[in-house]
This record gives C-alpha cells, structure tokens and sequence, in this order.
C-alpha cells in the first residue's frame, strides 16, 4: 500500500481532485491510499508518505520542504492536471515517481 | 451555473501557480539571481492571465443575470487571484531592491 498525501492552502480545493484520483487508482487496481491536508502540517504528512504533492497555491515552498526531507518524494502537480480535476493524470505522474 | 466548480479550479490552478512564482522569484533574488527572478515573473504573467481568462467568463455570466450560488470554492479563487495580483507588484519591488542592494 502506498501512501499518497496532497498539500494544499486549506485543504478545499484538493479534496475533489483526491476523491477523482481515489475513483481512478480503484479502476487500475493500484493500493493506494490517497488524502488532502493543508500545508501546516507537512512536518506531519511529508514523512509518513511514499509521495507528496503540492497544489499551485503552495508549490512556492517545494525547494524548502525538499531540503527538509531529501528522503522523501515531493513534487508539484502538474497545473494543467489539477485545474482540470484530472485524477487521471495525477495518477499517471504518482506511478512515475514511485518507479523513481 | 454549469461548469463552475470547474471554472474555479482552473482559476485556482493558474494564478495559484502564478502567485507561488512571484513568491519563488522573490527567493531566487534574495540568493541574487536577478535575472532569473525577472524570468520567473514573467512566467507567472502568463500563468496569470490565463486565470483572468477563466474569471473573465464568470463576470460575463453574472453580467448577463445567471445567477449562482457563492461557495467556498469560488471565494477562494477570488482570494487567490487577489493575492496574486498583490505578489506579482510586490515581487517586482522585492526584486529592484535586492538588485540595488546588490550594487552597493
């Protein structure tokens, strides 16, 4: 099972996009466990998960949280994908990193 | 009004993306990489306008009498767009200071 965590301002914007990604891992039969949390609490989430995203709002703090934590696998999702609500897409860039 | 939540998150996206750039470039001058940040505003520019695209089409809608419910969602790409605006001078500023700073 992996651990999927997105950060966001507040944690609004990114739960559609976690529920559509939810729908979409079940389709591929991917163990997932996928969900939102605001960015305050990233000295939480960052080292308890396989990959964290960040939304546009925050991903000003990517090189930061990444110095933090030089273990862990944390990218920004991807603008076109997260405007669209594609859990599709999100999906598809999760597996690239996890094949890292 | 049909399309809305979308319409939202596509704001949200853009000039969430643009106002974390100005943020970024506000770093990268401080290092004094000058031009860089210069760079990197402009390319929020264009990640801006894009969002003003999608409000665009929204304040067309509430021109022509639709009317909508007013949610979370939509107030935070309204406050999101705000504060990008707010940035994106703010950066430039930041940036001509840590380049006259950096000239002493």
């Amino acid at each position: 099972m992996k651990k999927i965590r997105l950060l966001c301002a507040a944690g609004m914007s990114t739960s559609l996009l976690v529920t559509k990604m939810q729908k979409e891992a079940e389709i591929q039969g991917l163990d997932y466990n996928i969900s939102a949390h605001p960015v305050s609490e990233s000295n939480n989430v960052i080292p308890n998960a396989d990959v964290t995203l960040l939304g546009p709002q925050i991903r000003f703090n990517l090189k930061k949280l990444q110095k933090e934590n030089p273990n862990a696998i944390i990218e920004a999702i991807d603008m076109q994908s997260y405007g669209m609500i594609d859990g599709k897409a999100v999906i598809l860039q999760v597996k690239k990193l996890l094949e890292k | 009004m049909e399309g809305l939540e979308l319409l939202s998150f596509q704001i949200i996206s853009s000039v969430g993306t643009a106002r974390s750039m100005y943020i970024e470039a506000i770093s990268l001058a401080k290092e004094g990489n000058i031009d860089e940040a210069r760079s990197l505003v402009e390319e929020g520019n264009k990640c801006f306008v894009e969002g003003h695209r999608h409000h665009a089409k929204i304040i067309q809608k509430e021109a022509t009498g639709e009317s909508f419910e007013i949610n979370l969602l939509l107030i935070h790409a309204e406050d999101q767009l705000m504060s990008a605006e707010a940035f994106g001078i703010i950066a430039n500023e930041f940036i001509d200071l840590y380049e006259r700073l950096d000239k002493k």
